[in-house]
């Protein structure tokens, strides 16, 4: 549980409020996060911040009011004063036209199963000298350079309302691991990506094995742009991770649904959208994801299905949504989700997806990934890292950029077969506050007709 | 709460500590006051009524050419702040590469205050609301499915202090606003018409320009009537003609394929893990034919822009000086920190001084390489008008609805809220869905007209992402009225 010092005053604050009959929500969030980041082969900047931030939200009828504070919580008097800019927002706020739903934490949880002090004290010694390990095993063979970051640290998640005396939280670690391997003379750049919850989950020797296994291709063919149109593309793990996030943000969000601004809008549960291999679940409980127990509504999180064999299952309602149409909440007030892409049956591993894809265009990878057009699901985006072509099962030239334009019913229909392994694949960002977030997804999928609608002239 | 004079004499003091550990250079931060406010309107409801106050230091430190930084919202801290940025340094040095190097001394003192007439910190939140749903109002009609309308205001009090004397405090200020409508055309699309808080660079930008309806509340009734008409329009077919950019468009394309392109830390490579690189490289400067010789790009120094601050992050005055003269790449944002760097690599020293480009989005992030105003020189191919009345099969195109660049931003594919055709010098009809996608250097030398004065318009980004750990960043953009000859547009299936 929280520290008792910072606990006992957020619980006081709690019990002002209720003494002045305001209906307040308190939500805590701290974070230790290091991280160092690879320029040219060097740490070139090495980073630590430890944070703590409040927010509280006070409700009165149809009026909300917040207020946030960034600093070090020392005093009840701080937090007093926060409950009373809130309280003032909310005085001045305007009504809304519907019955806001007041945060209530649904029962009391106490989750540290994902912390491991190991991982939050990770030095900042011990990942230049892994990353200085993989420099040592690779620079001599080529022309190379060395780009990327690995972060690690530990995030604490509170929260606690006047609706009743529960308390809800979390403490975790993760880490992520980004090394960027640029040849610098012919420009093409490979990845290798490693997420952990714990310590030792991955070693250098681990990271160069996998560089080595992808460097043949590109240090012995000439680079390859394919021909545009419907082609055959076997997707990894971060673009199928992009590709689902594109996939559910722009269908199955209960707001843009009930405003007819997604591509399922024209669509209801129990209606087939996808192929029958594609089940999608919000699992917090699976190992893959970070696994987030609660959402900021109060809400336990429990496994939600989204689309099981293809077939449209249910939307995903935050208690905005949900007041506004009046439905229930489905535990995502929360930005770091847990989706899961369920596994298809086709052999593990890469050389699997070789041997099911025959000839196609391998992007793992996809940049910069953007709808312009939610209502039909048309989204963009280009190849990147370890794009490679595949020729009778086997990878035969690098890719230069190429641009796939498609939409995502598109996609998810014409899968073929996906891997039956699953890999979790890191989607978290550092925006805001530390929120780890990740996916599971199948370690490759193949898809048949994808658009490709442009190829560069580079890397 | 510790006072920002207690907080300035600990700095200096172990300014000197790090200075007697073999640091070379050391730098701090202290956000004294970093005020925001976000009130957003969906539908005429208050979906977000949120102030917050951030208050902290960062220290940066420079030792055996690597740096270290530490964060802090303890002000009690300063000195264990300090030891985590020195421990960080040493830690990064155990990797060493090109040695980060800050070059001359150059001492500064100075203050800047964003110019503001009326601090929108000082305005009662039931007079912004009001002013905000009087917009609202204005957008609301039975024609329209949905309406947005959101302010957001920024009030940062930053003092900086490093170990070469240099002490410059500033008062930086942003506002922030949109509305947009959206409604499903005949077959359920949703489209939606869209403009943004902008101005033409000069006067002020406290709460008196948000409420002048020149520049935000005067064009409710356009986007209205323009969403009813691209409600009502075929989609644009595909095909290759020119196409006419106008600055609510125009902003997007030079950010994402000149703005980012040209960041140094992204040409050297340190951003390739995330943000992605360049297909600039050093030795191109003076070289590359970026543009036509109509294309005039600078980082500018507009009075009233949020890419306009005083001194950046590393104190650094900031200057007003072009990137891209008559289509030739002369210049990149860049900071003290990489020039040697980057002289190395070109073979020649092509940077003689910072780009005054180093900024942080807050106390608890380091600075980059960043935007400031990236701007276009207006040209003298005349109005709007003259510019249509010049173009036989074009598109005219406006507002960003997607965006999507290739990770060396070698190419680019955009959709926008709307387009107009022009045929025979006449603007005839309006298309939705509009796209257009191209190559950069082969895009922007198919430029061929660019707008006079009449035509430029300062427009402000809220939200730049970059950097790892992350940061937003708020800058701006001026650009003219653009001409691009046969450029590749709508989609073909």
């Amino acid at each position: 549980m929280l520290e008792s010092r910072i606990r006992d005053l957020l619980l006081a604050a709690r019990k002002e409020a209720l003494n002045r009959g305001l209906n307040a929500e308190f939500s805590l969030h701290r974070e230790r996060s290091n991280l160092i980041r690879l320029g040219n082969s060097s740490v070139a900047l090495s980073t630590y911040e430890e944070l703590t931030r409040l927010d509280v939200s006070v409700q009165d009828g149809r009026k909300v009011g917040s207020y946030g504070l960034t600093a070090d919580i020392t005093s009840e008097g701080q937090l007093l004063e926060a409950l009373e800019r809130a309280a003032e927002n909310c005085s001045a706020a305007l009504p809304k036209d519907y019955d806001p739903i007041f945060a209530q934490v649904e029962e009391a949880i106490d989750d540290s199963s994902g912390f491991d002090p190991e991982l939050e004290s990770l030095s900042a010694e011990a990942k230049t000298a892994l990353c200085k390990q993989v420099v040592d095993g690779l620079k001599p063979k080529g022309k190379y350079d060395f780009s990327g970051s690995w972060s690690s640290g530990s995030a604490e998640m509170y929260m606690t309302s006047t609706a009743n005396e529960n308390e809800a939280y979390r403490h975790l670690t993760d880490s992520r691991f980004v090394m960027v391997l640029k040849e610098q003379d012919k420009k093409w750049e490979l990845s290798v990506e490693r997420t952990a919850k714990a310590l030792g989950a991955f070693s250098a020797e681990d990271v160069v094995a996998e560089f080595a296994t992808l460097l043949p291709v590109y240090e012995g063919n000439q680079p390859y742009a394919t021909e545009t149109g419907r082609l055959r593309v076997l997707f990894g793990p971060q673009a199928i991770a992009q590709l689902l996030s594109l996939a559910l943000w722009g269908g199955f969000f209960g707001r843009t649904w009930e405003e007819k601004r997604s591509y399922t809008a024209g669509n209801k549960p129990g209606d087939k959208l996808f192929s029958e291999l594609v089940t999608i679940v919000d699992d917090p409980s699976h190992p893959d994801v970070f696994g987030m127990p609660f959402d900021f509504n109060g809400l336990r999180r429990r496994p939600f299905t989204v689309v099981e064999r293809g077939v449209f299952k249910a939307l995903l309602y935050d208690s905005m949504a949900a007041a506004k149409y009046k439905k229930r909440p489905t535990g995502h007030d929360l930005s770091n989700t847990d989706f899961v892409l369920s596994p298809g049956t086709g052999e593990p591993g890469i050389a699997g997806g070789l041997d099911a894809a025959g000839d196609a265009l391998y992007i793992p990878h996809l940049h910069y990934i953007h709808m312009p057009d939610p209502t039909k699901g048309l989204f963009t985006g280009s190849s990147r890292f370890n794009a490679i072509r595949v020729q009778g099962g086997r990878f035969t030239q690098p890719m230069v950029s190429t641009r796939v334009t498609d939409t995502s019913p598109s996609v998810f229909s014409n899968i073929t077969t996906m891997s039956s392994r699953s890999v979790s694949q890191n989607e978290s960002n550092t925006y805001g506050r530390r929120e780890p977030e990740a996916m599971s997804v199948p370690e490759w999928m193949l898809c048949d007709n994808v658009r490709i609608t442009d190829v560069a002239d580079s890397f | 709460m510790i006072a920002a004079d207690k907080v300035a004499s600990d700095v200096a003091s172990h300014f000197d500590r790090m200075k007697s550990e073999g640091c070379s250079f050391a730098d701090a931060r202290l956000y004294d006051e970093d005020s925001s406010q976000r009130l957003v309107l969906y539908d005429g409801n208050l979906e977000s009524n949120t102030s917050s106050i951030e208050r902290g230091l960062g220290v940066r430190v420079l030792k055996d050419g690597a740096w270290g930084f530490a964060a802090t919202a303890d002000l009690a801290a300063v000195a264990a702040c300090f030891d985590r940025a020195l421990s960080n340094a040493r830690a990064a040095a155990h990797l060493p590469g090109f040695p980060k190097d800050m070059g001359l001394p150059q001492p500064t003192t100075g203050s800047y205050r964003s110019p503001v007439q009326k601090d929108p910190f000082e305005v009662p939140l039931a007079e912004k609301l009001a002013f905000l749903k009087g917009i609202d109002a204005t957008l609301e009609d039975k024609t329209i499915a949905q309406r947005i309308v959101w302010a957001a205001f920024q009030r940062r009090k930053i003092i900086y202090w490093n170990t070469e004397g240099t002490e410059v405090d500033r008062w930086v200020s942003n506002v922030f606003a949109t509305m947009m409508a959206m409604a499903p055309d005949k077959d359920g699309r949703t489209h939606r018409r869209s403009v943004e808080l902008h101005g033409d660079g000069t006067g002020t930008r406290g709460w008196e320009w948000l409420t002048e309806p020149k520049w935000f509340s005067g064009h409710a009734d356009r986007i209205k009537s323009e969403l009813a008409e691209v409600l009502a329009a075929d989609p644009l077919p595909p095909g290759r003609r020119d196409l006419i950019i106008l600055p609510g468009q125009g902003f997007l394309q030079v950010h994402e394929t000149i703005g980012h392109a040209l960041e140094l830390d992204r040409i050297l490579g340190y951003e390739l893990s995330y943000a992605g690189g360049s297909h600039v490289r050093p030795e191109m400067i003076g070289k590359l034919r970026y543009g036509s010789e109509k294309l005039n790009c600078r980082a500018g120094k507009h009075q009233n822009s949020p890419g306009t601050f005083g001194f950046d992050d590393e104190g650094t005055p900031q200057r007003d000086y072009m990137l891209i003269d008559g289509g030739v790449l002369v210049n990149v944002l860049s900071s003290r920190t990489d020039l040697g760097e980057a002289n190395e690599l070109a073979g020649r020293e092509v940077f003689t001084e910072s780009g005054s480009a180093a900024r942080a989005t807050s106390f608890y992030r380091t600075p980059i390489d960043r935007m400031t105003n990236i701007s276009i020189d207006p040209g003298n191919d005349g109005t709007l008008d003259d510019i249509i009345a010049a173009t036989e099969d074009g598109i005219i195109v406006d507002v960003p609805v997607s965006w999507s660049i290739g990770s060396n931003r070698e190419h680019f594919h955009f959709g926008t809220e709307i387009a107009w055709e022009v045929r025979d010098g006449k603007k005839t009809r309006v298309h939705k869905n509009p796209t257009y996608q191209g190559h950069t250097l082969e895009f922007w030398r198919s430029l061929d007209m660019v707008g006079d004065q009449s035509t430029w318009c300062l427009q402000q980004v809220a939200n730049c992402g970059k950097g790892e750990p992350n940061q937003v960043m708020q800058l701006g953009h001026g650009v003219p009225v653009l001409r691009f000859k046969n450029v590749q547009t709508g989609e073909k299936e």
